[in-house]
């Protein structure tokens, strides 16, 4: 039985969404702003009620346009739509995630976020990858494995939901960092250290705000952090090279031609940590590099110097 | 003997001839004619479903023994010589039992159980309790005025120390149209009191609730909670049987359409602080019961209405506080030998607050589906921009209705959340509170580094100016009041009216002669405090705003406060 499945945005991502779901042979409508072309059967809209006819909505925007999205959408969803979004950013200060913002500003309950080491080419092309999927509700698992999984797309999912979305968000930043360092030609052990001691530092900020330690060291996080740095070319990386390349911050985002989420959700883990009295060594020592406060050896030596104790 | 006679078989009065509600009674006089049925919906239902499988069967009858052995091995008492017997005997012929004799013996102790927790609910005491309570808490309060509280009609009586706030027309309007669902936050074992005289001064109709079985010890206690319609809850019993009976209990009575109300805390608050995870067994029950009515396709809706009982005094204060501070207290959830079972207690709490303007603050929350969303006069559940929705949407899968427990589990779950955040917002902070929240936080300024426990040592030995205090009392109120116009809490009416030396007085005047040492008092123009854990108690509602009601200097204190409430 084919289902209804809407998207809403039609970035990269949203594209890939609605080619996977109609190649799985099911009705596709996909929301954008200005008219698109898509092959058959996939219908374009830039009417929001066509996605209120949908069972299932992905929501494909960047986080800076969530509140937005959810405001236009909680005006056609209701109770029975199930909503799953592939954001990788979080919004504002208090460092609010996607599903907090979808639950906080329509009345659809059964949320889910797709993470994980999934990137829009393969979505769109059906080549083998996996995904994880965070939500308190065995339905949505269901539905999206039948929407967009099988042989070539395997979907593990989690009721851990803060988990995945903040391990996706805070991976954008650390393929930055990542990306910096392979530039300036550090060793694979120096990379291994930095990804593992990162993702520790910030799992210790996801603790605090409710996930589990163990959802940064599961597909959302360190399986979405091993595909970036075996070069899945994201634009993370890209920035994280430019800049190692001399390239201004504000300059090396425009250049890019694709949102970054990942520097701004930093900035906010960072002050977040310093209220709760948790270091953040890498996050704030990379961050005061970018912004031009320390030069790389400095930082390199700031890093190596601290105490180092049991893992 | 006596006293588990009576807490086991509460005293019934006989009826001369059967009493036939009228078409205007409110749900609850029914409920005596129901009751057998709905005993028996729960035994049915919970038999059928484990009869299915016997290997489930098994293992729920063998739970059943297990945890009952356990249990009446550590009581040793009556009850132990009476039923232990039984236990150790079905535990050896458990695995011997054919498919029949299993079926039989669940059925008998589901039975049991239901029969033990269901209520009863008798018109008469019902009439003599909305007569006789509230004078008789006038007369206790005001020995003098007993003669002219006789003739005054009854709410008149209860005004005086019970302020009602909130959209009560809104709940008027509902309440013939479906079930609500009352779920307050729990300081005192007076609040099942309280708030049934809540509903009777707004005339809304009573409500069934469940009442640990320690209360039922006191004969006239037992007596007035058994006929008012209270289940019995026995938090002694660990058998997964009798959760499963409480829980659906619950569910089948709001089902039918009965007015209920829990305590999603579980237990009263021991550290005062609002309560933030609260236990979803019943809240559960509540969901379950929706999902139910819409796949029978019931139009009986559900509502849940987030209620705060607000006590400027607390009649436990001194034990709870004392049961959270020790390690003691983080096991101990039934406490027989407080305040409430000390009748002199009683009266000299009733007592203190003669007069005391603003002693008790009920407020009614905004009613709520069960996913959460606010819903208009007539039930109808709404979006954030007041559109009207279908919330049997919720339950439905590919356009049907359909059971599907992991899908209410998490319903539930996110129930608990904004339930949470609700009580933060209803909650009314009282004169005591606010006072206390002043008094300690000078206390940990006046003390850096040092840890709570060494705080709650320095009894009289940190006093402030009276008129240092009044000025931080005046300086946080504005704060308060400014958190009050964003919509974040609410502050009593003293707290708002009061000049802040009349609050400081109000709030001294509350501690002082009541609880066995007083928080605070009034020595050579200075303020001494006297009790820093009775501070602590008071001050610890105040807990998630500490940060935002403190000025700079103050913020390194406030900081301490609110992480105090880390482990709420």
């Amino acid at each position: 039985m084919s289902l209804r499945v809407g998207v809403l945005g039609a970035g990269g991502f949203g594209r890939a969404l609605a080619l996977a779901a109609a190649r799985h042979g099911h009705e596709v409508t996909l929301w954008s702003r200005a008219p698109r072309d898509l092959p058959e059967p996939i219908r374009t809209s830039t009417d929001m009620d066509a996605l209120g006819a949908c069972e299932l909505v992905f929501v494909a925007v960047p986080a800076r346009h969530a509140i937005e999205a959810a405001d236009q959408l909680g005006e056609v969803i209701d109770g029975r739509h199930l909503v799953v979004h592939v954001s990788r950013g979080l919004v504002g200060a208090e460092l609010k995630t996607i599903t907090q913002v979808v639950r906080e500003r329509t009345v659809c309950r059964r949320i889910g976020a797709l993470a994980g080491p999934l990137v829009a080419d393969a979505l769109a092309e059906g080549r083998p990858s996996g995904a994880i999927l965070g939500t308190g509700f065995p339905e949505i698992t269901a539905m999206v494995r039948e929407a967009i999984g099988g042989a070539e797309l395997r979907i593990y999912d989690t009721p851990d939901v803060i988990g995945v979305e903040l391990a996706s968000a805070t991976v954008g930043f650390l393929t930055v960092v990542l990306g910096y360092v392979q530039e300036l030609g550090a060793e694979p052990g120096t990379l291994a250290v930095l990804a593992t001691r990162g993702m520790v530092e910030i799992s210790r900020i996801g603790e605090t705000l409710g996930a589990k330690e163990s959802t940064f060291m599961g597909l959302a996080g360190l399986g979405d952090l091993i595909a970036a740095v075996a070069g899945d070319q994201r634009p993370e990386s890209r920035l994280g090279r430019a800049l190692a390349l001399g390239a201004e911050l504000g300059e090396a985002i425009g250049e890019l031609g694709a949102y970054v989420e990942g520097f701004e959700v930093a900035q906010h883990m960072i002050e977040h940590a310093r209220r709760n009295g948790l270091e953040t060594p890498i996050s704030s020592t990379f961050v005061a590099v970018s912004e031009g406060r320390m030069s790389p050896d400095d930082a390199i030596h700031a890093l190596m110097e601290r105490r180092v104790g049991r893992e | 003997m006596l006293k588990r006679f009576l807490s086991e078989r509460p005293l019934r009065l006989p009826h001369l001839r059967p009493y036939v509600p009228r078409p205007s009674d409110p749900s609850i006089f029914w409920f005596n004619s129901e009751r057998d049925d709905i005993v028996s919906d729960v035994v049915s239902r919970i038999c059928s479903d484990l009869e299915a499988d016997r290997g489930q069967l098994e293992l729920a009858l063998n739970d059943a023994a297990f945890h009952e052995i356990r249990r009446l091995e550590k009581q040793r008492d009556d009850e132990a010589r009476d039923r232990l017997g039984y236990w150790r005997s079905m535990i050896r012929r458990v695995g011997k039992m054919d498919d029949t004799e299993q079926r039989r013996v669940l059925h008998s102790i589901v039975t049991n159980m239901a029969r033990d927790v269901a209520g009863n609910f008798d018109p008469r005491v019902y009439r003599f309790a909305r007569q006789a309570v509230p004078r008789l808490i006038g007369g206790v309060m005001e020995p003098r005025r007993l003669s002219k509280d006789l003739l005054a009609p009854a709410p008149k009586v209860l005004e005086r120390v019970l302020r009602v706030q909130g959209d009560v027309e809104h709940l008027q309007a509902l309440q013939s149209r479906g079930s609500l669902v009352f779920v307050p936050t729990h300081s005192s074992n007076l609040d099942s009191i309280v708030l049934a005289q809540a509903l009777e001064i707004s005339g809304l109709p009573p409500a069934i609730y469940g009442a640990g079985k320690n209360l039922f010890t006191n004969p006239i206690i037992s007596f007035f909670m058994h006929n008012l319609g209270a289940y019995r809850v026995d938090r002694r019993i660990r058998v997964s049987l009798y959760k499963d009976v409480l829980k659906l209990y619950s569910q089948v009575t709001i089902e039918r359409g009965y007015h209920t109300l829990f305590f999603p805390g579980g237990t009263r608050s021991r550290s005062g602080m609002i309560e933030r995870h609260l236990k979803l067994g019943l809240l559960g029950s509540a969901v379950e019961a929706f999902t139910t009515n819409r796949i029978r396709r019931v139009d009986r809706p559900v509502w849940f209405v987030p209620t705060t009982i607000n006590y400027a005094l607390v009649l436990e204060a001194e034990t709870l506080i004392r049961d959270w501070l020790t390690e003691e207290g983080q096991a101990r959830y039934i406490i027989e030998d407080d305040e409430f079972s000390q009748i002199d207690r009683w009266v000299a709490f009733f007592r203190k607050v003669v007069g005391m303007r603003g002693a008790c603050t009920i407020r009614f929350g905004k009613p709520m589906d069960p996913f959460g969303n606010e819903v208009d006069g007539s039930g109808q559940s709404m979006t954030p921009t007041g559109r009207i929705i279908d919330a049997g949407g919720y339950v439905e899968h590919r356009g049907q209705p359909v059971v599907d427990s992991a899908r209410d589990a998490s319903y539930t779950r996110e129930l608990g959340e904004v339930l949470a955040n609700r009580y933060e917002k209803e909650t009314v902070l009282m004169s005591t509170q606010v006072v206390a929240h002043v008094l300690f936080r000078e206390l940990v300024r006046a003390t850096p580094g040092m840890d709570l426990f060494a705080r709650l040592r320095l009894r009289g030995e940190i006093s402030l100016e009276r008129e240092e205090v009044c000025a931080l009392l005046a300086d946080t109120r504005l704060r308060l009041l400014e958190l009050e116009r964003q919509g974040r809490v609410l502050v009593s009416e003293v707290v708002r009216e009061d000049d802040p030396s009349e609050l400081l007085d109000r709030a001294l005047s509350f501690w002082n002669g009541y609880h066995d040492s007083t928080a605070a008092s009034l020595e050579g123009g200075r303020i001494v405090l006297r009790d820093p854990s009775l501070l602590l108690y008071y001050q610890n509602r105040l807990v998630p705003f500490a940060e935002d009601i403190a000025t700079p200097e103050q913020l390194p204190a406030a900081c301490e406060i609110e992480k105090l409430g880390a482990h709420r």
